[in-house]
Formats: C-alpha cells, sequence, structure tokens
C-alpha cells in the first residue's frame, strides 16, 4: 500500500494521529525515569521539568538498602530455568508428534493441544495443596514447574508446525548417514529450527518475567520473591518516598524495554505468534 | 542367519523405536498431567466438598455452587463482579481495539516511520501488568500525581479529581490504563492480518474509484475476519482474568466500594481469605472458579462459532 | 563384490498395495535402472532396499545375507535423495563427512577422503559453503559426494537429476556413467524418464503399478518388450497401436485385420498362441515407417500436425481407421497440413500383443 511518499492532508493527519499517540504511549515512560533521577521533594515541586542534577541515589537506595537486586536474580533463575525446561521438553514432544507415525499419534497430540483451553490460574486451590504435598512452596523451583508446565502446549503448538515443514528426506538422508534417532535431532532437525525456538521462547518467556499472580500465592519468603511480585513489598516499603519508587520502576523496566528495541522484530513475531497463523 | 535371531533382531528395533518415543513424550506428558491436568480435575472434584481450611470434608454436591449463585448474603458478590468483568470486556472491545484497528489501518498505509510507532506502540505490552499498575497509580495520586497537576497546569481544575477514590471513575481509569497498555497488542495483530490481504485487491479498489475508507469497509475489514475472530476471544479472556491491574491499583477488595471488584479478585479472597471473605473457603472458592472457567469457555465456544460462521459469510 | 536378492517383496501402506510380491537380482558391479511412471512404487522400491520403510513381506538379502532387519545405515548402501537432502546448516565440508564423523572415523581420515571424493567430483573450491550458496548442479554433486566419502557397497539414486535442467541433466547423465565405470561399484537408479533408463543402465527394470513388467539390457527392452506397457514406454515418441483381429492362424505366423478395414496383414510369429476371431493389438515404432509404396503392408492417413525439430520430423496423422498415428521422418521431409499420405513398415518391425497385453512371438 505505498501509496503516500508525497505529502496530502491525509498523509499529514495520519501522521499527527500517529505522533501523538505515541507521545501519549512513550511519555509516561520517559517521566517515570525521569523522576528515578530526582529527590522526591523536587517530584512534587516541579514535577515536569528535567532533574537538576542527575542523582542517582535513588538508585543506590535500592541496590543497596532493598531485596530488588534479590528479586531480580529469582526472576531470572526462574525465567531461564523454565525456557530452558520448557523448551527441552516442548522440543522433545513436539518432535515425537510431527516426525513419527505411531499408534495414538492424533490421540497424544490433541492431549498436548487441550493444555491450550485450561486457565491454570482457576486450579490454583488444588494446585497450592498439591505443591505443599510435594514440598514445592515457597520454592522457585515450584514456580519453574508450573510455568513450564503453563507455556508447554504453545511450545508444542508453534514447534509442531515448524518441525513438521521439514523435509522427510532430511532425516532419511542422516538415517542413511548413521545418525542414531537422537543424533538426527540434535544435529540436523532442532538447529533446522532453531528461529522457531526463539520465538516460541520469547511468547513464554514475557509472561513468566511479568508474572504476579503464581508467586503471590505460593511464595512467602523475602528471598524466594521474584521482582514482580518484589515490586509489592518494596512499594509498601518506600510508600511515600516516590523518587525510590520511580528509580525501582525504572529499574524494574528498563531491562526489558532495552532487550525489545534491539530485538523488537523478533519479539513482536514471538508475542503474536499465538495469534497469528 | 537363522530366522529366530532375524526375529529377535526385528523386534529389538521396534522395541528401541517405542522406548525412544516414550523417552520423548513421557517428560513434557508427566509435567503436564501433574502441574495442570490434575489440578484442574481436582478443582472440579473439590467444588462439591465440604473445606476446613486444607482438610477436606463431605460430599455436599452443588451446595457450594448455591452459595455462590443464590445466598443472598453472598451472591451480590458475584453478579457485581461479573458485571465488572463485562464491562471491562465491553470497553476494551471499544477503546482499546477500536483504537488498535485505527493505528492499524494507518500504519498499513506504510507512512514514515511506521517501524519506529510498531515499536512503540508494542513497549508497553512487554511490561508487567505490575510495574504499569504502580506507574499509573502514582500518576493518578490525587495529590502527588502528574496527571492532576497536568490538569491543574492547563486550567482544568475542576477535572483534578481523586481518579482512583471515587467508584464513578475508578473502574473506567483503569480500563483506560489497560488499552494503554494494550492496545499495541492488537494494533500488530490488525496490521499482520492487513498484510496478508492480496495487495492486487487493494491496487484494483482504487482503480475502480473506491474511497479509503470504503476501501477500509468493503475490503479490508471482511477480509482479517479471522484476526478480529482472535482479538476478540484473547479479549475476552483477558477482560475475564482481570486480576493484577486492579489488584495493584486498587486493592484485593475491589476498591472504592468494590466498584472495581472482579471475579479474580473475588475468587482469590474466598480461596484464601480476607477482611470481608473472612478465612479460607476452598470449597466455595473451587465451585467459584468452576463457574469462570465455564463462562470464559462457553463464551470463547460461541464467539468463535459465531465470528468463524462470519469469516465463511464474508469470504 | 555386492550383489542383491529380492525374493518376494511386497509393502502395504494401510490398504494400499504399493510393491506386489517382486523378485529381483541384481549382479554386482552392475548399473541397475528402475524405470515406470510416477507413483508406481519406484521410490518405494528403493527406500525399502535402503531400509527406509519397512518390508510387508520377504526378504532382501546382500552376498547372500539377510539384511531386511538391519538399520540403514548398517547395511552399506548409500542414498542420494531427488531433493539432495543436504544439511541446510552445514558447510559442503560438514555435509560430506558427516557420516564419517557419526561412525567416529579419526580426523585425518575423514579430511583425505572427504578431500579425494571433493577432487573426484570439482568441488574442491567449494567445500567451506553452505548449501544454499551453490548452484544447482554444484548441490547436486555435493550429494553424490556425500554418499561417495561413505564408500558404499551399493549405491542408490531416486531421480537424481530431475531437478537439474535440460543441458545440464544430459551432462550430469555422462558424468555418473563415468563414475560408475571408475567405481565400478553396484548402482541402483531410479527415475521415470525412459530416456536417462536407455542411456545409462545396463540393465532396466521398468516397473508399473507395484509389480517388475520386464527385466533386460536397453535394446533387449527396446527390441522384445514382453508386453503392450514395456512397448509403450520404452521408446519416444510412443509405439503406435492399433487394433485388429485375427483371422487365420498357419505354423509361422498369423494374419489379421486392422480394424476390420479389410487390410489383411501377415506377421512372423511362429509360435503364436492365439485363435482365429481373438481381438489383438499390433505396434509399429513411429521411426519404423517407411516412405514407400513396396512394401505391402501400407497405412494411410491424413496428417494434422507437423513438428520440426531440424534434423527431424513428426508427422500427427489419423489413419484411415481412425488412429493416431505418429511417424519419424527426416527433417527436410516435404509434408503438409490436410495431405494424405501412405506409409509402409516392414513385417519384422512389427509387434503383436494379446487381449491380455502380453507379446505374441
Ligand atoms: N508413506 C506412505 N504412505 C502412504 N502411501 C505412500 C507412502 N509412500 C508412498 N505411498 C504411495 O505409494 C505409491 C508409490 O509411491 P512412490 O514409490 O513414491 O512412487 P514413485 O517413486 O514411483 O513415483 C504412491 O501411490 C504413493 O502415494
Ligand atoms: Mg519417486
Amino acid at each position: 500500500m505505498k501509496a503516500t511518499n508525497f505529502i496530502t492532508i491525509e498523509n499529514l493527519l495520519i501522521q499527527i494521529f500517529l505522533a501523538s499517540a505515541a507521545i501519549v504511549m512513550l511519555y509516561p515512560i520517559f517521566m517515570m525515569v525521569l523522576s528515578g533521577f530526582k529527590t522526591t521533594p523536587e517530584i512534587f515541586m516541579s514535577p515536569f521539568s528535567m532533574p537538576k542534577k542527575f542523582n542517582i541515589e535513588n538508585f543506590q537506595v535500592i541496590w543497596e538498602k532493598t531485596n530488588v537486586p534479590r528479586y531480580f536474580l529469582n526472576s531470572i533463575i526462574v525465567t531461564v530455568s523454565s525456557i530452558a525446561l520448557l523448551l527441552i521438553t516442548g522440543t522433545m514432544a513436539a518432535y515425537a508428534i510431527s516426525r513419527y507415525k505411531f499408534r495414538g499419534a492424533l490421540m497424544v497430540s490433541l492431549f498436548f493441544l487441550s493444555g491450550l483451553m485450561l486457565p491454570l490460574r482457576l486450579a490454583i486451590i488444588p494446585l497450592f495443596i498439591q505443591l505443599k504435598y510435594l514440598g514445592l512452596i515457597d520454592s522457585l523451583l515450584g514456580l519453574i514447574f508450573i510455568y513450564t508446565a503453563m507455556s508447554l502446549p504453545a511450545t508444542v503448538f508453534i514447534l509442531t508446525g515448524f518441525l513438521r515443514s521439514l523435509p522427510k528426506e532430511l532425516e532419511d538422508s542422516a538415517r542413511m548417514d548413521g545418525a542414531s534417532e537422537l543424533r538426527i535431532m540434535l544435529d540436523i532437525m532442532v538447529p533446522l529450527v532453531s528461529p522457531a525456538l526463539v520465538i516460541a521462547g520469547i511468547y513464554s518467556a514475557v509472561p513468566i518475567w511479568n508474572d504476579f499472580f503464581f508467586p503471590l500465592i505460593f511464595i512467602q519468603s523475602p528471598e524466594w520473591k521474584t521482582l514482580a511480585q518484589g515490586l509489592t513489598t518494596f512499594f509498601g516499603e518506600y510508600s511515600i518516598n516516590y523518587g525510590v519508587l520511580y528509580a525501582g520502576l525504572s529499574l524494574a523496566s528498563l531491562p526489558m524495554i532495552f532487550i525489545f528495541i534491539v530485538q523488537s522484530r523478533r519479539f513482536i513475531a514471538g508475542m503474536t505468534a499465538g495469534a497469528l497463523k | 542367519m537363522d530366522n529366530s535371531s532375524y526375529k529377535r533382531a526385528k523386534n529389538f528395533r521396534k522395541l528401541k523405536r517405542q522406548l525412544w518415543l516414550s523417552f520423548l513424550l513421557l517428560p513434557p506428558a508427566l509435567i503436564l498431567i501433574t502441574f495442570i491436568f490434575l489440578p484442574m480435575a481436582s478443582a472440579l472434584l473439590y467444588s462439591v466438598y465440604d473445606w476446613d481450611g486444607l482438610i477436606r470434608g463431605d460430599f455436599v454436591g452443588l451446595e457450594n455452587f448455591k452459595k455462590v449463585l443464590l445466598d443472598p448474603d453472598r451472591n451480590w458478590f458475584f453478579f457485581n463482579a461479573l458485571k465488572n468483568n463485562v464491562l471491562v470486556f465491553i470497553s476494551l472491545m471499544v477503546i482499546q481495539n477500536g483504537t488498535a484497528l485505527v493505528i492499524a489501518l494507518f500504519l498499513a498505509r506504510e507512512p514514515k516511520g511506521a517501524r519506529f510507532y510498531q515499536v512503540v506502540f508494542f513497549i508497553p505490552v512487554i511490561l508487567s501488568t505490575v510495574i504499569i499498575g504502580f506507574q499509573w497509580k502514582m500518576f493518578l495520586n490525587p495529590v502527588f500525581g502528574l496527571i492532576n497537576k497536568i490538569l491543574n497546569a492547563v486550567g482544568l481544575n475542576e477535572w483534578a479529581l481523586p481518579w482512583l477514590g471515587l467508584p464513578e471513575t475508578a473502574l473506567p481509569t483503569m480500563i483506560l490504563v489497560n488499552a494503554w497498555a494494550w492496545v499495541g497488542f492488537p494494533a500488530i495483530v490488525f496490521l499482520a492480518a492487513i498484510h496478508r490481504i492480496p495487495q492486487d485487491l487493494i491496487e484494483a479498489a482504487r482503480l475502480d474509484g473506491g474511497s479509503e475508507w470504503q476501501i477500509a469497509k468493503d475490503i479490508i475489514w471482511p477480509l482479517m475476519a479471522p484476526a478480529v475472530t482472535i482479538i476478540v476471544v484473547l479479549t475476552f479472556i483477558g477482560s475475564f482474568n482481570w486480576f493484577e491491574l486492579p489488584y495493584i491499583m486498587a486493592g484485593l477488595e475491589g476498591s472504592p466500594a468494590y466498584s472495581t471488584d472482579m471475579l479474580g479478585l473475588l475468587f482469590y479472597r474466598t480461596a484464601f481469605g480476607s477482611i470481608s471473605a473472612g478465612g479460607t473457603e476452598f470449597g466455595i472458592g473451587s465451585a467459584l472458579a468452576v463457574i469462570i472457567f465455564l463462562v470464559i469457555f462457553v463464551f470463547s465456544i460461541i464467539a468463535t462459532k459465531i465470528l468463524v460462521a462470519r469469516e465463511v459469510e464474508l469470504n | 563384490m555386492a550383489q542383491i536378492n529380492m525374493l518376494g517383496v511386497s509393502k502395504r501402506f494401510g490398504d494400499l498395495e504399493v510393491i506386489s510380491d517382486t523378485t529381483l537380482e541384481i549382479k554386482d558391479g552392475e548399473f541397475t535402472v528402475f524405470v515406470g511412471p510416477s507413483g508406481c512404487g519406484k521410490s518405494t522400491l528403493l527406500r525399502l532396499l535402503a531400509g527406509l520403510d519397512e518390508l510387508t513381506s520377504g526378504e532382501i538379502n546382500l552376498n547372500n545375507q539377510r539384511i531386511d532387519h538391519l538399520a540403514p545405515a548398517k547395511r552399506g548402501l548409500a542414498m542420494v535423495f531427488q531433493s539432495y537432502a543436504l544439511y541446510p546448516h552445514m558447510t559442503v565440508y560438514q555435509n560430506m563427512s558427516y557420516a564419517l564423523k557419526v561412525a567416529k572415523e579419526q580426523k585425518t581420515v575423514i579430511d583425505e577422503k572427504v578431500k579425494k571424493a571433493a577432487e573426484i567430483l570439482q568441488l574442491s573450491e567449494y567445500l567451506d559453503r553452505k548449501p544454499k550458496e551453490l548452484s544447482g548442479g554444484q548441490r547436486q554433486r555435493v550429494a553424490i559426494g556425500r554418499a561417495i566419502v561413505r564408500e558404499p557397497k551399493v549405491f542408490l539414486f531416486d531421480e537424481p537429476l530431475s531437478n537439474l535442467d535440460a543441458k545440464l541433466r544430459v551432462q550430469m547423465r555422462i558424468e555418473l556413467t563415468k563414475l560408475h565405470k571408475k567405481l565400478k561399484t553396484t548402482m541402483i537408479y531410479v527415475t521415470h524418464d525412459q530416456v536417462e533408463a536407455m542411456t545409462m543402465a545396463d540393465k532396466i527394470v521398468v516397473i508399473n503399478n507395484g509389480r517388475v513388467e520386464q527385466v533386460g539390457a536397453p535394446l533387449e527392452l527396446y527390441r522384445r518388450p514382453a508386453n503392450q506397457f514395456v512397448a509403450g514406454f520404452i521408446g519416444s515418441p510412443a509405439m503406435n497401436f492399433f487394433s485388429g483381429v485375427i483371422k487365420d492362424v498357419t505354423t509361422t505366423g498369423v494374419h489379421f485385420d486392422i480394424n476390420n478395414s479389410g487390410t489383411s496383414i501377415f506377421v512372423k510369429c511362429p509360435s503364436a498362441d492365439v485363435s482365429i476371431g481373438e481381438k489383438i493389438q499390433f505396434g509399429v515404432r513411429p521411426e519404423h515407417f517407411i516412405f514407400t509404396k513396396k512394401t505391402d503392408q501400407i497405412i494411410t492417413g491424413k496428417v494434422y500436425a507437423v513438428e520440426r525439430l531440424g534434423g527431424e520430423t513428426y508427422i500427427y496423422m489419423s489413419s484411415e481407421t481412425e488412429e493416431d498415428v505418429i511417424v519419424h521422418c527426416n527433417g527436410d521431409r516435404e509434408v503438409k497440413i490436410g495431405e494424405k499420405i501412405d506409409v509402409g513398415f516392414s513385417i519384422e518391425d512389427c509387434h503383436l500383443f494379446n487381449s491380455k497385453g502380453w507379446a505374441i512371438r
């Protein structure tokens, strides 16, 4: 639809609309980061101006006096482990479903896909009792398993589609070359779907990183809290210290925003993977 | 080679293959069963039992469901929350997805900076709802918040309300925050759907002298029907799972005066206890969960049916 | 040494019998071509040999040792696929060395073998490239190279040239024949193209509908097709067929009548097992027609199309008995569309087939 390289009233209006929308999107984030560099009185007195000087005291407070770094670490541990476990088990299931004919194959794939429709949050009570029984309450391991399970159906769904599209002759060729089934999978087939692994990984990683609900219920000890959940504690502690609060929010969001901007194409493709066939 | 060792070799290959398939399928299946299917099935079971804290009591049939839906002391909470969830869904459909559609239609014309806009609109989508909730809660603070400072600065002093403190404005404000955070998602999905429409169809319509509005209405809109179906269903599921944003911005009790109460909050309060709901009530909580699940499930099926029928009709 | 025996081999996919009761011997060092129309089961037969599909019944022996229970790699065969099936993420070198790496060969040995194969195939300059940076012909050679480095007992080729353009195909055909002369290994080659079969094969196996129709040297099949299918499939353009009825049977041959037109033709076939009144098919190859009235056997037809290829010309005509006939002649022959012409043939060049399609001799 490249009808629009010259200036018309229409194009001008479109630009004005999009630019204002962009400002509405960016300004709050910009203000949040900016306020993190101000002292609390400064925020109240001159909320819109640039900070008098970019002082990093607020960030120092967070780094030295709060548990936020710990929360960060926990979130990284949980997200990385969940995604690793998820991609390994998801690839295994998707590989079996997409590359082999066996009796009950259809049932197996329906079994995995049916998980797509089950909102696990509503099963939080039995899950709670079950995790208590397994000794996984107040432990990152419990979260890792839950996130893996929750994301598994979508991962299997995405990966099955990609794995299915690989030609059978490739696999046969490796079989003739003497590769075992495991080696065929690891040497030949999986490397060829690495873009799909990235997409599936991002699709799950963002909600896992951002999740608040499951830690809220399963994690109590400060040392195991994740970032999203830990922020609520932090907000309780610094309820009127706006400078520190803004700095905390900035610290929590900037890494994600940074990674997103660098990898925006992949992120957008990944996060919309479930909605786009 | 004699026949029996030939058979053995053949069976061995078969066995090896079965072991390999089991090795691939069992670990993921086990995770799924333990952490999804078992709890989901248990939720169903728990809802027909009486519970004393963590201890399961007698079988009570549909008693728990009755309490949620019919008990005059408490069913107000359910219907109030349900009403709010429906309100959230409808508002988001109009405000969030409507804006998204406009953005997508504009971006599809590939204006200068289209790629930049896509990235910008998508930034809040990747942020945690907790961050967004806190950030806006701070902006909306009646005394210290930026919003009222801006309103005062431009002379709209009487508009400088305690937005989250009034029953009339609290929910609409949160809906706007949600729309701000999520508008990028449907916009990108719509945009991708528009990009998939064959260019020559649009070119042909343009050559036939159709206005941009007519092209959007008669060609682009019908052909992006599948994307619309998905967004409607996802918005519904999202609206009925609303929890984080009201929890962060208005607290567990849906304040003020339960005007921001949601099924998710009610469920949490019932299950894990709170000021208003008292101690934990696993039985009633489970019944509530089953009801919420049914509402989402039935809606999704019906909506998909209707919308897919529309897709067929249009194509 | 590699000699293959297939005994009563059959293969079913569900209810569909794709290969039925096939018995076949392939001698050491032979270049054998499986040829047949698309979908007839050639690839399946090759895949059964390779071990990529499992037999439904029967057995396969290599040098008198049963191999059909062995994993593909244990059979000592190498296969070149129609799509080449090169590993897209590996370089040419990695592609060619993969099998050896899996077999845990020493690095120096691998290097030597790969370099040698690359030299034979003129790939030495391309060893560091990925498949997508190569031309079609080069990819093809990598696929062959991957087979060569394994030093297999038998090479299996599944339509390896069908993705190449016409010119390259002719060139590769000759190169493959040269390669066979050089390596002297048993090769089995699958194609639907009878020209490839005729030009490359020591022995052709004609397959149709999952059955072997005839096995023999190229010229043997051309001269003495065992049935109407082989007669029609081998040779290009295809043999012309006319239906006829037996009028008389003598000790030396049969008299028959084309389409009851009254033109009685006599063909020598001393051991014919036919009776008077039986319906038969009678075939003459386009290149066996001659423009003379001196033979007894004349077919008259009206020309409806002429294809001039320069060196040769094909005349399409419909005979008086309303059968389409293709006639091959010199490039400079004068013919006009609509013209009526007579073509003759000698009875040595015709073929008779009974109502079941079997050759009458
Ligand atoms: N895996 C399979 N499952 C079911 N049918 C198959 C399979 N492979 C081949 N066939 C069928 O077997 C027949 C022969 O196939 P193939 O051997 O590939 O033919 P060719 O190579 O001669 O063209 C075809 O009808 C094909 O549809
Ligand atoms: Mg084939």
